[in-house]
């Protein structure tokens, strides 16, 4: 194995791993908040892929304005699911969160394949990065395609600022602290409730712009989340639900292993993810960044 | 997981309803196979116990198991493959549930040591191992071909190409599997489990080891899953990678749901209903997630007992 | 009912005895078809409610054709949800409830086999078209299953040799990790090399997979003149999408893939796809007698056919002809009208039942995608680069596995 068969692996790996940790960022910010597992995550990162899609075909928005607004649209449908349907479950345990959100996962796709094939008639359907991203880049040990640093580049931003405004900002403060004690921080004045709904909404923004950015990439597909919200399980279970920065540094090290792993031995490259899990549950059943009592 | 309702509290009124969901229940299935398709009404059997093998596990001990397909799937492989290297009936069904509890034991080891949502997520991710794998293992499992076309060889006078005479075959092993999970509900094992499921703290406190508790219902709950596997197998006659995709292992929770969790004829229910609907979706061009994931959200908002539950609550008030 | 059902069975059955072979035999008085398919999911584009259609049309210009029968056939079609156990259930259940007597379509490969299973049991012919699976010919055959339009050898074979000939001599291959892709692979492989070209590297890639970046960069660096992907459906949009991504294209090296139908392409684009060679039994432009009928099925259900919808309508004809011929609808009397015979229609050229193995042979087609700018209609794909002749288009009965 040379050098540079590794380092293609790793820029490959990065690209994948981007997504991991957009998703995975998403929901360590939801379960942060909420203290619930959200399964539609996939489904609302293929609703961001499809509203891009959608967009692009009803009223020709292109890839830029289509990067900000379909993360909000996402959002947006997060926020009326929190306050409409999760919020009746509350008081319960928290397995009926992601039972709920099990059920949406099977009817956004459905539903959103319906509307494909009667409003646009296909299945599945590509989407064109700007011009200004198409094409390739000579990186010295190999041509890499220019939108796929882009994807590496931008997901980097974006997980480093949702770090930053959660970890040092007075906004970030007020989120730690109506998590981890509502009661007070009810008392100063702060309307809660407005609180997860908002979190709520920019977690699943986080899965609706990683949809966007893959869009160009894989193509748009109404059952593209499916399989990778289980993987992105493995990948939380791997680094733990603890802490924000463990989400994004395992995302992507996931992303590159795998790749890596892959490589190496082809066979094994579905299954890689689940192993490692395997191996980090006997070591540390909380994962590496996860808190021991943080599991329930 | 604290439940709506305990069904199977120790009241001489809960004891007679009990016995009564008992015989009505017995007596519908007596005569199922009159009333639908015998092969639907095998269905029936098969996914009912595996609702209830994921009740034991999902109502009475409060661990959500999101990759139950695993069990099933197994089991389903290994009768099938058996079926068709010439063993007997017996043979591979009782090799194909053991199997399953045979998996059961690592994947239990390492999954009932984290709790709630952690769980679900890492018995999702061992379900889509699983599949990842049988789909690859293309000399046991015939990959996306499958396995079919593997004799049913008679058995004591039996002719199992008769659907009905394989629809009371499996009656029996229901009855058997049924009997098992009730058992083990009714034991001081079962009152320990249900212990835990509320206070796993104050288990611990009165020197009960909880993780001991959890491993054994899911070694109980995998092998019942893996008979509704084997009994699924030896119904149809063929085995394909459906047996362990993660579709399954939600299907089996919404049957579950539907019917009522904890109240352990309401899976069976739950069963029945679902397996009836999606034979009436088939006809009708419906993508089936639609209707699935429409029931899913409404019966967890809304009806969280599920058909038995809610009958029983009635009957209570009364 | 079925009581009933058995008496005027046997009453008719006494009568054609009696009347000799003049008379016609029709089990509970009329035909049945039975369009097994999927009518929701990934498979209902290509086959679904447009195969029940396909075979509906068969049926009613057939009655047309043949007064004796007008009245007298019925279609009805059923969703197997692409699941193999479901596929049993409703095969049994279309048989004993509904009383068909053909089963047709099929796709899915371990559903094609376990309603293959099922019509063998019941003596009820079960005529294969959307399932690829060459097992049905081979290790799983039996006496009453046919396998109509394409298989995967064909795909391969056509492809591997036609591309090979034509210069095509270096390969680079990649193919899903499953019993599909490993025997498209091998097939594929075996024909370039009989045809003194190279296989320069291959790679077995999981399944289902959306990135094949690092496949692609080992192909850049090989720098073969044909990279060929054995990816079906969405992992073939992929893998298409990311060539075009990574400017294998632009680099002058050639496509060529083993399953590519009409929903790939308007998938993903026809310029995409542009240059790359397949192999299909069927597309609708192929000639003036294909046109005519493609535009009727048109004006009838709203959308040009695939060709696995239009291989059901030829697989419905032929099987009521036979039913004609044979003068009775019992399986066992069909299926010997059906082995042996030789056909021509809009969809099959030079077509033959093998009664060795029941494999439909039929002139295929190697086509290469046309870019847009060449496209002078709706749906105009393909250009035909060979005709591979019946005889050389399937798996050649000395190495068919298959003991009937």
């Amino acid at each position: 194995m040379t050098i540079q068969f590794l380092l293609i692996q790793v820029f490959n790996g990065l690209v994948n791993g981007a997504f991991y940790a957009l998703l995975s960022l998403g929901l360590a910010v939801i379960f942060g908040m909420l203290r619930i597992v959200n399964f539609a995550h996939g489904a609302l990162y293929m609703l961001g892929a499809f509203t891009a899609f959608a967009l692009g075909q009803l009223l020709h928005l292109g890839f830029w304005p289509s990067l900000i607004i379909a993360p909000v649209i996402v959002g947006v449908v997060g926020m009326l699911i929190e306050r409409g349907l999760l919020k009746r479950l509350y008081g319960l345990d928290a397995s009926y969160n992601l039972l709920l959100t099990f059920g949406l996962t099977l009817l956004t796709q459905d539903l959103v394949k319906q509307v494909m094939l009667s409003k646009f008639a296909v299945s599945s359907a590509p989407y064109t990065p700007p011009d200004s991203l198409s094409g390739v880049v000579n990186l010295g040990f190999t041509m890499f395609p220019k939108y796929r640093l882009f994807v590496i580049g931008l997901a980097l931003v974006i997980c480093l600022i949702t770090w930053f405004v959660i970890e040092k900002t007075r906004v970030g403060a007020i989120i730690r602290a109506s998590t981890e004690n509502p009661g007070v921080t009810r008392a100063f004045g702060i309307d809660v409730s407005k609180w997860v709904t908002g979190v709520f909404g920019v977690g699943v923004g986080l899965a609706g712009l990683a949809g966007v950015m893959a869009a160009p990439i894989y193509s748009v597909d109404p059952y593209m989340g499916a399989e990778l919200i289980i993987t992105t399980f493995a990948v939380v279970v791997i680094g733990g639900l603890g802490s924000i920065m463990g989400s994004i540094i395992t995302g992507f090290a996931v992303g590159v292993l795998a790749a890596i792993g892959a490589a190496l031995y082809p066979p094994i490259a579905n299954t890689l993810v689940f192993i490692l899990m395997a191996i980090v549950l006997l070591v540390r059943p909380s994962g590496l960044f996860g808190l021991p009592e943080g599991t329930r | 997981m604290t439940a709506p309702t305990d069904a199977l509290s120790q009241s001489r009124a809960a004891r007679h309803n009990r016995a009564a969901w008992l015989v009505g229940l017995g007596l519908l299935l007596l005569i199922l196979p009159r009333l639908i398709y015998p092969v639907l009404a095998l269905d029936v059997l098969a996914w009912g116990l595996f609702a209830v093998a994921f009740d034991l596990l999902f109502g009475f001990a409060g661990l959500l198991s999101f990759g139950h397909a695993a069990f099933w799937g197994t089991s389903a492989y290994v009768t099938g493959y058996l079926l068709g290297h010439g063993q007997s009936v017996p043979v591979a069904m009782l090799a194909g549930t053991l199997s399953a509890g045979l998996l059961a034991v690592p994947i239990a080891f390492l999954s009932v040591r984290s709790a709630g949502i952690y769980f679900s997520m890492i018995t999702l991710a061992f379900g889509q191992m699983l599949s990842f794998l049988a789909l690859q293992w293309t000399d046991f499992t015939g990959g996306e071909n499958g396995l079919q076309g593997f004799a049913r060889p008679n058995f004591m006078g039996l002719d199992f190409s008769n659907a009905t005479v394989r629809y009371y075959f499996c009656l029996a092993l229901f009855g058997v599997g049924f009997y098992i999970a009730y058992r083990a509900i009714r034991s001081p094992f079962g009152e320990t489990l249900k212990a835990v499921r509320d206070n796993e703290q104050r288990a611990q406190s009165i020197g009960y080891n909880p993780n001991r508790f959890k491993f054994t219902a899911f070694v109980i709950s995998a092998t019942l899953a893996g008979l509704a596997g084997s009994m699924n197998v030896f119904g149809h006659g063929v085995v394909s990678l459906d047996a362990v995709n993660w579709k399954t292992s939600g299907e089996v929770v919404m049957m579950t749901l539907l019917g009522g969790t904890t109240t352990l004829f309401g899976p069976v229910v739950g069963a029945g209903i679902v397996s009836l609907l999606q034979d009436r979706v088939t006809s009708s061009n419906l993508p089936t997630g639609i209707v699935t994931g429409l029931v899913f959200v409404l019966v967890v908002l809304f009806f969280r007992r599920g058909v038995v539950g809610t009958l029983q609550h009635w009957m209570r008030r009364k | 009912m079925k009581k009933v059902n058995l008496l005027l069975a046997t009453l008719s059955l006494s009568a054609a005895g009696l009347a000799g072979a003049q008379s016609l035999s029709l089990a509970d008085g009329g035909v049945k078809l039975g369009v097994l398919t999927d009518m929701s999911g990934v498979y209902s584009e290509m086959a679904g409610p447009g195969s029940v259609k396909a075979a509906q049309m068969a049926a009613d210009d057939f009655m047309k054709s043949h007064k004796e029968f007008a009245g007298k056939v019925s279609v009805v079609g059923v969703d197997h949800n692409n699941k193999a156990d479901v596929a049993s259930n409703k095969a049994a259940e279309m048989i004993d409830r509904q009383h068909v007597d053909v089963l047709l379509d099929i796709p899915t490969s371990s559903a094609a086999l376990a309603a293959s299973e099922v019509g063998k049991n019941k003596k009820i012919p079960v005529i294969v078209v959307s399932g690829g699976t060459t097992a049905l010919t081979n290790e799983k055959c039996n006496k009453y299953t046919f396998h109509y339009a394409y298989d995967n050898y064909m795909l391969a074979n056509g492809t591997g040799t036609t591309v090979t000939k034509k210069g095509g001599s270096s390969w680079y291959i990649i193919y899903p990790n499953y019993a599909f892709g490993q025997d498209l692979n091998r097939q594929m492989t075996a024909a370039i090399n009989e045809n003194g070209g190279k296989v320069v590297g291959s790679d077995a890639t999981p399944f289902p997979n959306t990135d094949f970046s690092s496949y692609l960069l080992k192909v850049q660096a090989a720098k073969p003149k044909i990279f060929g992907t054995m990816q079906a459906g969405n992992d073939l949009v992929n893998v298409v999408k990311q060539y075009n991504e990574f400017g294998l294209k632009k680099q002058g090296i050639g496509l060529s893939t083993g399953l590519l139908g009409e929903q790939e392409i308007s998938a993903l684009g026809q310029d995409a796809f542009a240059g790359a060679i397949a192999t299909v039994p069927w597309f609708w432009n192929l000639d003036a007698r294909s046109r005519v009928w493609a535009l009727q099925y048109k004006k009838l259900y709203g959308k040009l056919p695939t060709y696995m919808q239009a291989g059901v309508y030829s697989a419905s004809m032929t099987y009521l002809n036979a039913v004609a011929r044979a003068k009775s609808d019992s399986g066992e009397a069909v299926v010997k009208a059906l082995e042996g015979y030789k056909f021509n229609d809009f969809f099959a050229r030079n077509a033959m039942i093998r009664p060795q193995d029941h494999r439909v042979i039929l002139d295929v087609y190697t086509v290469q995608v046309k870019p847009k700018s060449a496209a002078k209609e709706e749906q105009d794909y393909f250009q035909r680069l060979q005709t591979i002749p019946a005889a050389k288009a399937f798996t050649p009965l000395a190495e068919s596995k298959c003991k009937m």
